[in-house]
């Protein structure tokens, strides 16, 4: 009664506002509404816009193309609109904005969501909403932990790969005493968290940990505490992203750190990070790669691509955001129609070998993309040989190494 | 005594209740609502910086502070969510106490700044307290319970919270109109004068600021319970300076037209947004300074004063002329509060 | 520790230059300018632009941008604050806020919000040995140079007629006036001398922190409570409470780093409830 009620309002809200009330598709058609609507909601404006932002809108489009250049006539999807939205980083923002995609403006997949807030935010209402949703720019375990749901997928990487092939490598390396500091929110603590085991699981010992105000710009306390600890940290853990992580770099470099024999490893590092500092302030620093432009034929060909639409080099958020419309394209096409519960089991155990993702499975029991990934170095900026072109890829970690086994906290329900 | 008042002028009020009731179907809903609940807030607010003389530039602590509460209350203990919003609105009555006790014995840019001050804290302790704001995560999937019925749909759920902002609107009405209200504004006009006549000015000024807060608490639940969130943005003090920016654009001192203010910028956020426009401030920074610089009795109180001038010229003596209220004995009874200067006091 | 209380001593160098030119302004106009952030940030966009752009050094951008930024506030003074003397002070707040948010917005709009790079000078790229540690050269130039210009302020302001004056105006705005002094001519000038001070704390900052279009906004927020704890107009009391403040925060931060950001507010409010107008300003202003 309750349900036929609402129905009726909307309906009537629907009649009254051609186009605004956007209710669920009840048409029987195969595509609700005539159209595939792929949304990228990510950061516009922001701290992270440059590594993901309108860039990854371009890479969407570039699946998009793919897709109906591979399929012609028989694609399932004949109209595709890309759409993108800004959620400056604010999970409330994020909140409102997610119902707005899928409401208002019918998206059937969401892609992207940097910030690891913002992204679980997104997550619930996919949740309620039933709809698809692709996290690729997030951080957060959480989005294949405790906080899983059916419809949403992480895409890319994850603060346990990245603590994993960081953490572990470096020990292995020899540095085996950590001074780890985080921004104190929940991407940081997340890491925080992965790192101190992936170090403590290769033999080595976090000597301390500390949370840094965020966002912050003066990190000197703790860069003078550093050679003070005992045993003295041969390695400065930065969790830091974005403009926090350029400060930090900066000030280490200042204190002169490396000279007092303390290296630098990052938790998290894009392209445009080593852009914004200049490839000498990280010069031989270590770090996870979830994927580099530059690393093989196949991905500077993409990146070629790429650079044609964007006019810069793709960050691997960039590719990620390429391969997730482009699997989701794929799934919409075996299943034969964007129902989501079709699409989403037509995309659980799918194999992805594409531009971005090498050995990858989107694993049924949680919805993680796992993949392999490559454990890259800054170079000099002598070794600088073309523009964007600051990384080594110094070995591949194959996908099953790459990312930590299925959580028992995750039900897909 | 409200009935007869409220029917003395029936058509603004009745066109006002109209457009209300008819908004979620002219406009997107949650935007809807989000222009209700920062109508009522902005109405709070001028409660202080109208009739009080005092700008609050930290009520974000009121209304983020409520949203925390109000959210808490309606995840943890599923009570429905009237009960969780005016929760909400008696914890920011609460908080409102400590921090109004300290500042509203000052005056001037002092209030402000030091309002603003306490808002940071109260961030900082929202950011610290992770375990129970979920920090920069905020509260999230906060239910809309009301006896299981289902209020999932933004446009039914409008209705389920409009006449709490309504209300909220009467009270903050209610309270200019009455012998506290004059009270509120002699202080504000001439404070030396109104504790020389005895009135005790520092408890007026707590009580119109933690009845300001209370209100403000009641339209940051209903926006937590709007949103299904509480997030850290609603304690950051942009979020005091919006509302600020709201009640000047509609107009000091007119208790509704806080409600022009609201409507513009948040429809002003939602066309720029959609239309992928990101640096807003360059447009409501723009439009407010000009605001603050030419027209200071706001929209509301500028056309207002037109309407009034044309109605004067067309039937001679209107009575006592509402334009020229600087000259009138402050907080004098027959003085209808919302028409006395737009220009608080320092 | 030591180190620590240095880091403080840098940090409110800060703060006192932003204090220091907030009191001048609020003194003379009684208008508190919430753009003043948005003025430090521009200080620090200015000395990027022009290296970025022109290839001028951080010698040059140190006097060039804080006088282009004293021009350009003694127009914004003239054009627009100058409409709102005599009303209620709290207006001049109000349209310095929304000034704040146009100029914050359109350096976004020009240059998003990522930090952009800015090397520091050559000269002081290396650390000086303090004796009993080494300390970043480019630190102690800062300090050096802030310690300094808010003596020169204090020495222009207690030693020469015009400082005179506008002292008088500063601390004592009501008796100035009734003396028959022209206070008035020396609005828009003081007005672009707060904001110049404003301008080379930016310029300070440009090596040293992310320079970015939100770098103003936060710290603008801090540096009000720092006027609130040395009293508002007080010219002393800013810059004590900037280095007080710079210092207490720091080794705060070493000791209960959950509070570091906090403990301004608390000090404040500490302060607040023993001395309302402030440590060093006047009850009768604040009440």
């Amino acid at each position: 009664m309750k349900a036929l009620g609402a129905a009726a309002a909307v309906t009537v809200a629907g009649a009254m506002l051609a186009g605004c009330a956007g209710g669920p598709g009840g048409g029987g058609g195969k595509i609700s509404g005539g159209k595939v609507v792929l949304a990228v909601l990510n950061d516009q404006s922001g701290i992270y816009s440059q590594l993901s932002g309108q860039g990854s809108v371009k890479a969407v489009q570039l699946a998009v193309a793919d897709y109906k250049a591979k399929y012609g006539a028989k694609a399932v999807a004949k109209k595709i609109d890309v759409v993108s939205a800004d959620h400056q980083n604010k999970p409330d923002i994020a909140n409102s904005k997610a119902q707005e995609l899928y409401d208002r403006r019918q998206a059937d997949v969401i892609l992207d969501v940097p910030t690891s807030s913002a992204a679980l935010a997104v997550a619930n209402v996919a949740k309620a909403r039933k709809k698809v949703f692709f996290d690729v720019s997030a951080a957060t375990t959480a989005l294949e932990g405790a906080q899983c749901n059916k419809y949403t997928f992480h895409y890319g990487y994850n603060s346990y790969m990245l603590a994993n092939g960081t953490g572990s490598t470096v020990t292995h390396d020899g540095a085996r005493n950590w001074y780890i500091v985080y921004p104190d929110y929940a991407f940081g603590q997340d890491m925080n968290k992965s790192f101190t085991a992936a170090v403590r699981g290769a033999g080595g010992t976090v000597v301390k940990s500390d949370p840094a105000p965020f966002p912050n710009d003066n990190f000197s306390s703790f860069l003078l505490k550093a050679p003070t600890l005992n045993p003295k940290p041969q390695v400065l853990g930065a969790m830091q992203a974005g403009g926090d992580l350029v400060n930090l770099v900066k000030q280490y470099n200042e204190y002169k750190l490396r000279d007092k024999g303390i290296g630098l490893a990052v938790g998290l590092m894009f392209l445009t990070d080593i852009h914004s500092l200049g490839p000498d302030a990280l010069a031989g620093t270590k770090f996870t790669d979830p994927w580099y432009w530059n690393a093989d034929a196949t991905n500077r060909a993409w990146a070629d691509r790429f650079q044609a639409a964007a006019g810069k080099r793709p960050t691997f958020a960039n590719a990620a955001n390429y391969s997730a419309a482009l699997q989701y394209l794929e799934a919409l096409q075996r299943a034969g129609t964007d129902r989501s519960d079709a699409v989403v089991a037509r995309l659980e155990g799918a194999k992805v070998d594409d531009a971005f993702a090498r050995g990858g499975t989107i694993r049924a029991a949680d919805h993680l993309l796992t993949h392999d990934v490559s454990l890259a170095q800054v170079k000099p900026g002598k070794d600088v040989t073309e523009p964007w072109d600051y990384e080594k890829v110094l070995s591949t970690v194959p996908a099953a190494q790459a990312f930590q086994p299925a959580s028992p906290t995750c039900r897909l329900g | 005594m409200i009935i007869s008042r409220l029917a003395a002028r029936p058509i603004p009020l009745l066109t006002g209740l109209l457009i209300a009731l008819i908004l979620p179907w002219m406009i997107y809903p949650p935007v809807a609502l989000d222009i209700a609940c920062w109508a009522l807030f902005a109405a709070a607010v001028d409660l202080l910086l109208g009739f009080t003389g005092l700008l609050p530039f930290g009520h974000a602590a009121f209304w983020g502070g409520s949203a925390y509460v109000t959210g808490l209350i309606a995840l943890h203990a599923g009570l429905p969510f009237p009960v969780a919003v005016l929760g909400g609105a008696a914890a920011a009555a609460l908080l409102a106490v400590p921090i109004g006790y300290l500042s509203a014995r000052l005056r001037g840019i002092y209030f402000a700044m030091v309002t603003l001050a306490f808002a940071q804290v109260v961030y900082f302790v929202a950011n610290q307290w992770r375990g129970l704001t979920g920090g920069e995560n905020g509260l999230q999937g906060i239910p809309r319970d009301l006896f299981g019925i289902d209020l999932s749909d933004p446009f039914f759920f409008y209705y389920a919270g409009l006449p709490f902002v309504l209300a909220g609107l009467l009270a903050a009405w209610r309270v200019v109109r009455s012998p506290f209200g004059r009270v509120l504004v002699a202080v504000r006009d001439n404070p030396a004068r109104a504790q020389a006549l005895g009135y005790p000015v520092a408890r007026y000024k707590l009580l119109a600021f933690v009845l300001s807060a209370g209100l403000s608490g009641l339209a940051g639940g209903l926006f937590a319970i709007g949103h299904g969130f509480a997030s850290l943005d609603e304690v950051y003090w942009t979020t005091s300076g919006q509302v600020v920016m709201m009640v000047v654009l509609g107009g000091i001192g007119t208790l509704w037209g806080g409600a022009f203010g609201a409507a513009l910028i948040v429809e002003l956020n939602d066309y720029l947004a959609t239309a992928g426009f990101q640096e807003i401030g360059l447009v409501t920074g723009t439009i407010f300074v000009i605001i603050v610089l030419v027209f200071r009795r706001g929209v509301w109180g500028t056309v207002r004063d037109a309407l009034r001038a044309r109605a004067a010229r067309a039937v001679p003596a209107p009575g006592p002329d509402p334009g020229t209220p600087h000259d009138e004995t402050p907080g004098t009874p027959t003085a209808p509060a919302d028409e006395v200067p737009t220009r608080p006091a320092r | 520790m030591l180190q620590q209380a240095f880091n403080g001593l840098v940090g409110g160098a800060f703060y006192a230059l932003l204090a220091l030119g907030l009191s001048v302004i609020f003194g003379m106009l009684g208008v508190v300018n919430f753009a003043h952030g948005s003025f430090y940030m521009l200080g620090a966009f200015g000395a990027y632009v022009l290296l970025d752009s022109f290839g001028v050094d951080f010698w040059v951008a140190l006097a060039a941008v804080p006088l282009v930024l004293g021009v350009a506030g003694v127009a914004v003074e003239r054009l627009f604050v100058r409409r709102l003397t005599g009303l209620d002070p709290l207006y001049g707040f109000l349209f310095t806020f929304g000034l704040a948010l146009i100029l914050q917005d359109a350096v976004k709009h020009e240059y998003g919000v990522q930090s952009q790079p800015y090397p520091r000078p050559p000269a002081l790229s290396g650390s000086l040995d303090l004796g009993l540690f080494d300390y970043p050269a480019y630190q102690v130039f800062v300090l050096v140079v802030s310690v300094l210009v808010c003596a020169a302020t204090w020495l222009l302001l207690t030693r020469t007629r015009i400082g005179v004056i506008v002292r008088a105006a500063t601390e004592r705005p009501e008796l100035t006036r009734a003396l028959g002094i022209d206070v008035g001519r020396w609005v828009a000038p003081v007005f672009g001398f707060g904001i110049a001070l404003a301008g080379l704390a930016g310029v300070l900052a440009a090596p040293m922190r992310a320079v970015n279009p939100l770098m103003g906004a936060d710290l603008i927020i801090t540096v009000f409570a720092v006027v609130v704890i040395g009293g508002l107009g007080s010219i002393f009391g800013s810059v004590a409470a900037g280095f007080g403040i710079g210092l207490v925060s720091a080794l705060g931060n070493l000791y209960v780093p959950a509070l570091s950001q906090t403990l301004v507010f608390i000090v404040m409010a500490a302060v607040l409830l023993w001395r309302p107008a402030g440590l060093f300003g006047r009850e009768e202003a604040a009440l």
